[in-house]
């Protein structure tokens, strides 16, 4: 056991300082398509959105595109397929919003006439999370155990996991929501006492994402109202952390996945 | 590529020929068929060659193969959950991978026939049963244990998967050959290199296009990184079961560089979006290269500083050594793959026996006891090949392309295989004409190695749990698919 107490003491501090200090994520980092909707090219569009797995980006019958960056993979291949600039990667950790609207822009997005959400209430200072697994692909929860690692450190923010849904504030929901596992959420909700928040962490968990079989319902938000929705695939810790603590009222919600070039109107 | 033996075989004949082959069970599964008449099909590995076993089903049964072969179990389970068709003298043909009307509900064993393995279902004063899951204490993937015990001995373990059951089969052939990739990598998704590797071989095989020598080398960079962290992520769920906080914390520091140098190399944590059939979308240029050799090298002497710590800590050796024992016997029997099947003393691993990306030679490695220890030291030795074997892919880096085209599908079904951190993966593909697909089929290694989680707990204790199922490093998500 010394051996363990020297290697420990030994360490220098590796934690990061977010959300006082910005953890800027490496280059070339893949978290999100933006869009600039009134700088797409009709040549570019269509072929944009069909290689767009999870419909994501999509073209309506008038020609114009919307993008969804609740329903987003990150896998980068709108951008690869378009031949102008109005597709770009955001590779920002930040992503996370307090509704779908907000991450959306393009034809038919009302991300303007959604006001932020103040969720602060009795929240502010301390979380206790319960975890309920509803058919993610195994890796969001490994970054959800992540955060107790000496990088993330979550409990420096108050932030705990729990047990039992009696303890909780938090309900984090992983997964599209099979239906196997729509009885369990709804009874680990019903467990909790009030008040209490959602968050759904993952895109899969978000909008379903990719999964479009009937053995998947396509989002937390088709069983139970979700107060945060943290995109992600996987959501990255620190993508955690921020919708945890929006969920607390800690912190701003992320921007829509607006691209925003110099020059354009 | 692998080349397939094709037969033809009587279904009445079926389990006889199995035996008589021996070799492996790889993958039992029916094919549909325009027809109306589906079709049986058995995959085997059998000495050097894969053999696909083709059987016509006439009628709705057929005699079932798992008496004699008790790896087909879980196959025929799910033959006959999603066809109806039923595979006759089944010891247990109850549901699998469908849930009942009373989905999710917690089902105790009373409904639950437990006379597989022979053992009895236990009854008396003090005997319960403890439902764990789906729902379970800490941050875990959803899959249920109903533990039978007096109290501290568990007398049967019953596992209950596919919860997670996401369709992702039917959603391969749904779309593009490109974009099912993705789907493939979300299957597991801490394996999702292995499954996009599998995937492409499939459709490699199918086009029969040769991947160019840079993009094998990289793939083997992205698997074997793949590799490194999930034997530390089993590492810390050991030293978590173990309450070795500070063990715990920094392996999984270490674990999170792996991720951080994943993110960087590839763009995402989980090395997603790189692997596409014919090749690899990275180039992974010098400076790229650089940054793992160089990282991996400042890991190495971290990893092995700690890993001596941690192989000297007697708490941590005291709950590992002769816990969860797995006889060969039974993982060949059951056809157990991965660090499961290597720590019961089976020699497999596809990066050998099914060469792929120019894997070249290396050792296997192999320990004997079958115990959590065992398996353990299974992935210890793991660390260092993949070390090994990702210097060697980094020093081969050839110049030229990393992808090449996809030309029309030439065969009209192909197997492709990768070995995850959990083992072997399959992936069997069935092209309608030129670029599409109609049939897939896909064998996680956790699909093979969960059924023989209540075979592990012979004279094991409660608190044995925890040190019995991470040793065996499963994936709910990956066996539900």
């Amino acid at each position: 056991m010394i051996r363990w107490l020297l290697r420990g003491v030994a360490h220098r501090r590796v934690t990061t300082r977010y959300p006082r200090v910005e953890e800027p994520p490496p280059g070339g980092f893949r978290a999100r398509a933006l869009l600039d909707p009134d700088g797409v090219g009709d040549l570019d569009a269509e072929r944009c959105a069909a290689v767009c797995l999870p419909d994501a980006l999509t073209l309506s019958e008038s020609g114009h595109l919307r993008l969804d960056a609740s329903r987003c993979i990150g896998c980068g291949l709108c951008v690869d397929a378009s031949r102008g600039s109005a597709l770009a990667m955001d590779s920002g950790y930040e992503l996370a919003a307090t509704s779908r609207e907000r991450l959306v822009v393009g034809d038919g997005a009302r991300e303007a006439d959604i006001s932020p959400r103040s969720l602060a209430g009795p929240f502010r200072r301390s979380l206790h999370i319960r975890h309920v697994d509803t058919g993610s692909d195994g890796a969001v929860e490994q970054e959800i155990a992540a955060l107790l690692n000496p990088y993330y450190d979550m409990q420096r923010l108050g932030l705990f996991f729990t047990a039992t849904p009696r303890h909780a504030d938090v309900l984090l929901v992983t997964g599209p929501v099979t239906r196997p596992m729509e009885a369990p959420l709804r009874r680990t909700f019903e467990a909790m006492p009030e008040p209490r928040v959602v968050v759904a962490a993952g895109t899969d968990a978000c909008s379903g994402s990719i999964w479009t079989a009937p053995e998947v319902l396509g989002g937390v938000d088709r069983v139970l109202p979700v107060d945060v929705y943290i995109p992600g695939d996987p959501p990255t810790p620190i993508a955690l952390l921020h919708g945890l603590l929006l969920a607390g009222g800690r912190v701003q919600e992320a921007s829509p996945p607006r691209l925003e070039r110099e020059g354009a109107a | 590529m692998i080349a397939l033996e094709e037969r033809r075989c009587d279904p009445n004949g079926l389990a006889a020929e199995l035996e008589r082959i021996g070799g492996r069970l790889m993958m039992l599964f029916v094919t549909p068929s325009a027809e109306g008449a589906h079709e049986l099909c058995a995959i085997v590995r059998a000495d050097e060659a894969v053999l696909r076993l083709r059987v016509s089903l006439g009628g709705n049964s057929y005699p079932a193969v798992t008496p004699r072969l008790p790896a087909a179990h879980w196959f025929e389970r799910e033959i006959h959950d999603l066809w109806q068709i039923v595979p006759q003298g089944h010891p247990r043909l109850e549901p699998l991978v469908v849930h009942g009307p009373e989905e999710g509900e917690v089902r105790l064993p009373d409904e639950e026939r437990l006379e597989h393995r022979g053992a009895e279902r236990l009854s008396g004063p003090g005997v319960f049963v403890i439902p764990y899951g789906p729902v379970r204490s800490g941050v875990f993937e959803a899959a249920q244990f109903l533990v039978q015990t007096g109290g501290e001995d568990v007398a049967y373990c019953a596992q209950r998967l596919f919860f997670k059951r996401r369709g992702a089969e039917r959603r391969i052939c749904e779309v593009p050959f490109e974009l099912a990739v993705l789907v493939a990598e979300r299957v597991s998704g801490t394996s999702s290199v292995a499954h996009a590797l599998a995937f492409s071989h499939a459709i490699e095989a199918l086009a029969q296009t040769e991947v160019p020598e840079r993009a094998c080398a990289i793939r083997r960079v992205l698997a074997e990184l793949e590799r490194l962290y999930n034997h530390v992520e089993a590492t810390v769920r050991e030293c978590e079961d173990a309450s070795l906080s500070v063990a715990q914390a920094q392996f999984a520091a270490l674990k999170e560089r792996l991720h951080r140098l994943a993110g960087a190399v590839a763009g995402n944590r989980y090395l997603r979006g790189v692997v596409v059939p014919g090749g690899t979308r990275i180039e992974l240029d010098a400076t790229a290269a650089d940054l793992i050799g160089s990282t991996l090298r400042e890991w190495e002497r971290d990893w092995r500083q700690v890993l001596a710590v941690l192989l000297r800590t007697d708490s941590f050796l005291d709950r590992l050594v002769s816990t969860g024992p797995l006889s060969e016997q039974d993982a060949r029997d059951f056809a157990c793959v991965g660090p499961v099947a290597r720590g019961s003393g089976v020699d497999l691993d596809t990066r050998r026996d099914l060469p792929y990306d120019d894997y070249g030679r290396f050792d296997v490695a192999r320990q004997s006891d079958g115990d959590a220890m065992a398996r353990m030291e299974v992935r210890f030795q793991e660390v260092d090949s993949s070390l090994e074997l990702i210097r060697a892919a980094l020093g081969s880096l050839a110049p030229g392309p990393a992808r090449a085209e996809i030309g029309r599908f030439e065969l009209d079904a192909a197997l492709g295989a990768a070995e995850s951190a959990r083992g072997e993966t399959l992936y069997w593909l069935e092209a309608d004409g030129p670029a599409t697909l109609r049939f897939c089929k896909l064998r996680a290694a956790s699909f093979v190695n969960f059924g023989i989680f209540n075979r592990v707990f012979d004279a094991q204790v409660l608190t044995d749990f925890a040190f019995i199922e991470h040793s065996l490093g499963l994936s709910p998500a990956g066996c539900d698919a």
